[in-house]
C-alpha cells in the first residue's frame, strides 16, 4: 500500500546514487566518537544510577484518560444540544448512511448471478480470458460460502469512503500543487498521517462519533485520503515545464490549463493515488468492525473471538479476495493511462454493449421477479475441515514427536531468546537510560532536532502512564523487524542475481502487500494459537515484502558501469556484492527497513486481537469496552512511538545518500 | 500565412521590437544589474547577489518575414530571451514591442489574446501533449480559443499534410520519431495562423541528418508563409544556414548581429570569431563582401580581359579561378558597372585568418 509511493522516491534516489558516497566516509569519524560518547554515558548511568529508579513512575501518570472519558461524558449528554451537531455532523451523519443503505441496496438489489457474469466479463475484457474467469470464479466464492451480504456491506462502505475521499482529495491535491504555500503546510501533515497504523484512527473518532457505520466510514476517509491527495499533487507537479509552455503559448486560460493539459498528464499518476486509497480504505473498513462497521470484517472479529478459526479462514479469504480484485482491477485501469477513456472504448464494442444489455435485463427481471436469493443447494463451507485441520495441527505440529521441532518449540524459543529479555530489559531498565538512549539514536540518525522530539516523545509515554506497555510492544517491534531483516536481506540478495528467483518471488510479495494486515492475523492464530508470539510471525509476515523488494532494486539498479569497472579489476562475487552492490544499494534498502519498521509497528499493534499484548491490546481493550480514554492513552503512545521510529529510520537512510549533484 | 495581405495597417511598424531587456532570477536584482553593468563576471555576481543575470540588456528588431536567429552556447540567456518575447517569462527591465504594442503592460486577456492569435512557439523537446492524439495536438490552439471541432479539425488535417505526416493523425507522440514529433510541433505551431513564429532550439534533439532535412522543409515553408520568425540555436553552421540576420548572445548580452556574411567577414570580437573558424567561408561569403571596392583600387595594375563576377555571386564560384590564374578579378554591379576587384591576396585573408 505504501509501496508505490516509496518505490517513487527510490527511483529518485537510485538516479542520484551516480559516484561513490563521500559524505559518509567523512561522517564516520563523528558516529564512531558518537556512539563511544553514547556507550560511556549510558554505561555511567546504568552503573550509578540508584537502583530502584526502574520503569517510569506510575505515579506520575497525569490522568489523561479519565480526562478524556469525562470529557467524553459531557460531550455525550451536551450534543443534543451543539449546533456543530444539530447542524453539521448529525445531517451530514443522515446523508451518508442514507447513501450506503442505497448503494447498499442497490447492489443487493441486482441478482448475484448478474454480479459473478458481469464482474467477469469486465475483467475478462481488459485483461483476458483466464482472467475473467477467475474473477467469476471469485464472485462465486461470496455467494457459495454465504458471505454475499456481508461482502457487500464491506464493499459498499468501502466505496463510499473512496468516493468520498477522492472528492476530497482529488481537488485538495490541485490546491497543493498550485500553492507552494498549501503544499508546504500539507506535506509534514500527509508524512505524519501516512506513518501512523490505521488501528489509531478509529479511537477520535469513537470519541466525537460514537460506534456506527458512520464514524468507520469517516475514519476510513481521513486514513485514505492522503495517497490521492499526494499523488494528484506529484502528477501535476510531474507535467514537463514544455508542456506548460506550450500550454500557455496557446493561450489557454488556467482553467484551460488544468482540464486539458494539467490533469489528464497527471492522470496516471491519480490513478495510482486512487489503487493505494483503494487498498489502504478496504484494509481499515475491515478493521473498523472493531467500532462497528459490520461486513466481513466483524465477520472475522467474532470468528476470532470465539475461537471458530474455520469461519474466520472463509471470511478472511473472501477478503483477501476482495483486496486482489479490487487491486488487479485499478491496476489494470493504471496500465493503459487512460482510464475512463478505455471504458468508452470497451463500450464500442458491439459485442459488450450486447452483453451489458442482457446483463442489465437480467438484473431487471431478477429484480422484479424477486430472484435474488442464494439458493441454499449452492451453499457450501468448508470451516469444518479447517476447524479439524486446525485441531490436528495444534495437536501435531505444536511438537513433533519428542523433537525440540514444531510451533510450539519455536515459540518458546522466541519467547525464552528473544521477546522475554528484551522485554524485560526494556520495562526494567532505569526509565532515563531509554530516554537517553532514543535521544542518542536520534542525534546519530538525523540530528539535534530529532533529539528534542524524542526525548519529549518518551516522556510524554511515561506521563500516559503507558511505560510499560510501550516497552512491550517496542521490543516485540524490535524482534519482528530483526527477524523481517534477517529473512529478507539474503532473499532480496539473491533475488538481485537470480532472474527466475525475482519473477518466482514478485506474485508472493505482491499478494503479501495487497492483503489488508488485519488477515494475517487467521493463519497465525491456526499454528500459534494466540499470545505475543503469533502477533510477531503475523508481523514478520506482513512486513518481510520491503526488504526484499528494496534490496532487490537497490542492487540492481547499481549502474552497470560501475560494476564492470569493478569486475575489470577482477573482484570475486562477495567482494563485488559488500565492496560495491551493498554499500550503493544501501539507502535503497534502509528506505526498505524504514518501511519493514512502520509495517511492523501497525502489525504489532493489530496483534492485539489476538492477545499480542502492549499497546495493541490496551487499544483493543479501550475500543471494545468504549473505554475511550484508555483508547486513546494507547493510541497517543502509539503515534508517538510511530513517529520517532519512522523519523530515526528515515534519518538513518538519508545519512547513507550520496551528495546530491542536482544542484545548480 | 497566405493571408497576410489583411494586415496592411501593421506592416510599416516592425513585427518585434526588444530594447534595453533584463532578467535577473534572484532577490537583489537592483544590486546585480549594477554589477552586470560594471561587466563583473555572472559567477562573481552569484556569490555577492545570489542573483543570476540570464539576459543583460538586450535590443533588436525583427524584420518583417525574416528569419531571426539567435545563437549562443547554452546559459548564454537565447533562451530566457525568447521567453521574455512572449511573457512566458516576465522580464525584469526593458521593453517587448510586438506590433508596437508593449507586451509587458498587456493584462491577461490580452496577452492570452496575443497568444491565441499572433504569436507560436515550436520547442526543444516538442513539447506535446502525451495524452492527445497527433491531430488533437495540432487542433490544440484552436480548440482552445473555441473553434468548433469540425473547422478545427479540418485545419488541422491541412497542416498535418504540410509537414508531411498524412496517415499519422490518430498516431499518439509516442508512437512517432523524433523528427515526426518536431513536425507535429511545427504544424501545431502553425496552425493558429501566427504572424511570429518562436524556435526555441527545435532541431537540438535530432540526429543530424534528420537536423538537415528538417532545416530544408522549414527554408521551405518559410518561402511559402513569410512568417516572422525567431529562431535560437547553439549551432552556428544552423545560425548560417537559416538566418536572414544573427544576433550572437554570450553571457546574457547580445554580442553581435548582423547577416551571417557580416558576422563571418567582420567578427565583432575573438568570441565571435572563434565561431567563425571552422565555418566554410567560400560558402557564406560573397564576392562584394571580400572585393577591393572600386574607388580604393589603382585600375593600372588590372587585367580587363577577364571575364568579370557579379557582385553578389557566392565566392565559392570564382575561387578556383582566382586560385588557378592567381589574377585580380573584376567585379561588376547588377548593371554591369565595375565596382571592385577580387585580389587573391586580400581573399586569401579572408578565407584564412590569422
Amino acid at each position: 500500500m505504501r509501496g508505490v509511493g516509496a518505490r517513487r522516491g527510490l527511483s529518485v534516489s537510485v538516479a542520484r546514487m551516480t559516484s561513490l558516497d563521500q559524505r559518509r566516509f567523512i561522517k564516520m569519524p563523528r558516529s564512531v566518537g558518537l556512539l563511544g560518547l553514547a556507550a560511556l554515558v549510558l554505561g555511567g548511568l546504568i552503573v550509578f544510577l540508584p537502583e530502584e529508579i526502574t520503569a517510569f513512575p506510575p505515579e506520575w501518570d497525569i490522568g489523561f484518560g479519565p480526562a478524556v472519558n469525562e470529557m467524553q461524558q459531557w460531550w455525550i449528554s451536551n450534543r443534543r444540544d451543539l449546533g456543530l451537531y444539530l447542524y453539521f455532523f448529525d445531517p451530514l451523519s443522515d446523508v451518508i448512511e442514507w447513501l450506503l443503505r442505497a448503494f447498499e441496496g442497490l447492489l443487493l438489489g441486482i441478482p448475484w448471478y448478474v454480479h459473478v457474469v458481469g464482474v467477469g466479463v469486465l475483467f475478462g475484457s481488459r485483461m483476458g480470458l483466464s482472467r475473467g474467469l477467475a474473477a467469476g470464479g471469485g464472485m462465486l466464492y461470496f455467494v457459495v460460502l454465504g458471505l454475499w451480504e456481508l461482502s457487500v456491506q464491506t464493499f459498499a462502505l468501502m466505496t463510499v469512503a473512496v468516493a468520498v475521499s477522492v472528492a476530497v482529495g482529488i481537488p485538495i491535491g490541485i490546491l497543493a500543487a498550485r500553492s507552494e504555500w498549501v503544499n508546504r503546510v500539507l506535506r509534514p501533515l500527509l508524512d505524519s498521517m501516512q506513518t501512523l497504523p490505521a488501528f489509531v484512527y478509529l479511537i477520535p473518532v469513537l470519541l466525537f462519533f460514537g460506534v456506527a457505520r458512520v464514524p468507520s466510514l469517516i475514519a476510513t476517509v481521513i486514513y485514505a485520503l492522503p495517497p490521492v491527495i499526494r499523488l494528484t499533487n506529484l502528477g501535476i507537479r510531474q507535467v514537463p515545464t514544455e508542456s506548460l509552455e506550450a500550454g500557455t503559448m496557446f493561450g489557454t486560460t488556467s482553467g484551460q490549463l488544468l482540464r486539458k493539459v494539467q490533469l489528464p498528464q497527471a492522470a496516471p499518476s491519480i490513478l495510482a493515488g486512487i489503487n493505494q486509497t483503494i487498498m489502504m480504505a478496504l484494509s481499515i473498513v475491515v478493521i473498523a468492525a472493531l467500532i462497528g462497521a459490520g461486513g466481513l470484517g466483524q465477520e472475522v472479529l467474532l470468528a476470532l473471538r470465539h475461537q471458530e478459526v474455520g469461519r474466520a479462514v472463509e471470511a478472511g479469504m473472501g477478503i483477501v479476495l476482495m483486496a486482489v480484485m479490487l487491486d488487479r482491477f485499478s491496476h489494470s485501469t493504471i496500465g493503459q493511462g487512460q482510464g475512463p477513456l478505455a471504458f468508452s472504448e470497451l463500450w464500442s464494442h458491439r459485442g459488450v454493449r450486447i452483453l451489458g444489455f442482457v446483463l442489465g435485463a437480467a438484473a431487471l427481471l431478477g429484480w422484479i421477479m424477486g430472484w435474488t436469493d442464494v439458493p441454499s443447494g449452492l451453499q457450501v463451507s468448508y470451516a469444518a475441515p479447517i476447524d479439524w485441520a486446525v485441531d490436528w495441527a495444534r495437536d501435531n505440529l505444536y511438537q513433533l514427536g519428542n523433537l525440540p521441532l514444531g510451533t510450539g518449540p519455536f515459540s518458546d524459543f522466541l519467547t525464552t531468546y528473544g521477546t522475554r529479555p528484551m522485554r524485560l530489559y526494556l520495562s526494567e531498565e532505569a526509565w532515563p537510560v531509554i530516554v537517553i538512549f532514543f535521544g542518542f539514536v536520534s542525534w546519530w540518525a538525523s540530528g539535534k532536532r530529532l533529539v528534542v522530539g524524542s526525548v519529549i516523545g518518551t516522556v510524554v509515554i511515561g506521563l500516559l502512564g503507558m511505560w510499560t506497555l510501550t516497552m512491550d510492544t517496542l521490543s516485540q517491534t524490535v524482534v519482528a523487524v530483526l527477524m523481517a531483516i534477517v529473512i529478507g536481506l539474503p532473499l532480496g540478495i539473491a533475488a538481485s542475481r537470480r532472474d527466475w528467483l525475482e519473477r518466482s518471488l514478485r506474485p508472493v510479495l505482491d499478494t503479501l502487500q495487497t492483503i489488508p494486515s488485519f488477515c494475517f492475523l487467521v493463519p497465525v492464530v491456526i499454528l500459534f494459537n494466540v499470545g505475543r508470539i503469533p502477533g510477531i510471525i503475523a508481523s514478520v509476515l506482513y512486513a518481510v515484502a520491503p526488504v526484499v523488494r528494496l534490496t532487490n532494486l537497490g542492487i540492481r539498479s547499481v549502474e552497470k558501469e560501475i560494476v564492470e569497472a569493478s569486475e575489470s579489476f577482477g573482484v570475486t562475487k562477495r567482494q563485488k556484492l559488500w565492496k560495491i552492490q551493498f554499500p550503493l544499494a544501501m539507502p535503497t534498502v534502509l528506505a526498505g527497513i524504514n518501511q519493514t519498521v512502520m509495517l511492523v509497528l501497525a502489525m504489532v499493534v493489530i496483534a492485539g486481537l489476538v492477545g499480542g499484548a502492549g499497546l495493541g491490546l490496551e487499544a483493543v481493550k479501550g475500543l471494545a469496552r468504549s473505554d475511550t480514554g484508555l483508547g486513546f492513552e494507547a493510541g497517543a503512545s502509539i503515534v508517538i512511538l510511530a513517529m520517532i521510529l519512522d523519523r530515526i529510520t528515515q534519518g538513518w537512510a538519508t545519512r547513507f545518500q550520496p551528495p546530491s549533484s542536482d544542484g545548480h | 500565412m497566405a493571408d497576410s495581405g489583411i494586415r496592411p495597417e501593421r506592416s510599416s511598424i516592425r513585427p518585434i521590437s526588444a530594447s534595453g531587456v533584463w532578467k535577473v532570477f534572484g532577490r537583489r536584482v537592483a544590486d546585480a544589474m549594477q554589477m552586470a553593468r560594471d561587466n563583473v563576471d555572472q559567477s562573481t555576481i552569484l556569490a555577492e547577489s545570489g542573483c543570476v543575470v540570464a539576459v543583460k540588456d538586450a535590443s533588436f528588431e525583427v524584420n518583417r518575414g525574416e528569419v531571426f536567429v539567435v545563437m549562443g552556447l547554452s546559459g548564454s540567456g537565447k533562451s530566457t530571451l525568447i521567453r521574455c518575447l512572449s511573457r512566458l517569462i516576465d522580464a525584469t527591465a526593458g521593453t517587448v514591442l510586438i506590433d508596437g504594442r508593449d507586451v509587458g503592460e498587456m493584462s491577461d486577456d490580452e496577452l492570452r489574446d496575443l497568444r491565441r492569435h499572433t504569436i507560436s512557439m515550436v520547442f526543444q523537446n516538442y513539447g506535446l501533449f502525451p495524452h492527445r492524439r497527433v491531430i488533437d495536438n495540432v487542433a490544440f490552439g484552436l480548440e482552445v480559443r473555441g473553434e468548433e471541432k469540425e473547422e478545427r479539425y479540418q485545419t488541422a488535417t491541412k497542416m498535418i499534410e504540410l509537414v508531411g505526416l498524412d496517415g499519422w493523425a490518430d498516431k499518439y507522440p509516442e508512437q512517432l520519431s523524433g523528427g515526426m514529433k518536431q513536425r507535429v510541433g511545427l504544424a501545431r505551431a502553425l496552425a493558429v495562423d501566427p504572424e511570429i513564429l518562436l524556435f526555441d532550439e527545435p532541431f537540438s534533439a535530432l540526429d543530424p541528418l534528420i537536423r538537415r532535412d528538417m532545416q530544408d522543409e522549414l527554408l521551405g515553408l518559410q518561402e511559402r508563409l513569410h512568417c516572422t520568425m525567431v529562431f535560437i540555436t547553439h549551432d552556428f553552421s544552423e545560425a548560417l544556414k537559416i538566418g536572414d540576420r544573427i544576433a550572437i548572445m554570450r553571457s546574457g548580452a547580445i554580442v553581435q548581429v548582423g547577416t551571417p556574411e557580416e558576422i563571418v567577414a567582420h567578427p565583432a570580437d575573438d568570441y565571435v570569431r572563434d565561431f567563425t573558424l571552422d565555418v566554410p567561408r567560400h560558402k557564406v561569403l560573397s564576392v562584394g563582401a571580400v572585393m577591393a571596392p572600386a574607388e580604393s583600387v589603382d585600375w593600372a595594375g588590372v587585367h580587363p580581359e577577364g571575364e568579370p563576377v557579379a557582385v553578389s555571386a557566392s565566392l565559392e564560384g570564382v575561387l578556383p579561378r582566382l586560385l588557378t590564374e592567381g589574377e585580380p578579378v573584376v567585379v561588376v554591379d547588377d548593371k554591369g558597372g565595375r565596382c571592385g576587384v577580387l585580389e587573391p591576396a586580400v581573399v586569401s585573408r579572408y578565407l584564412w585568418p590569422g
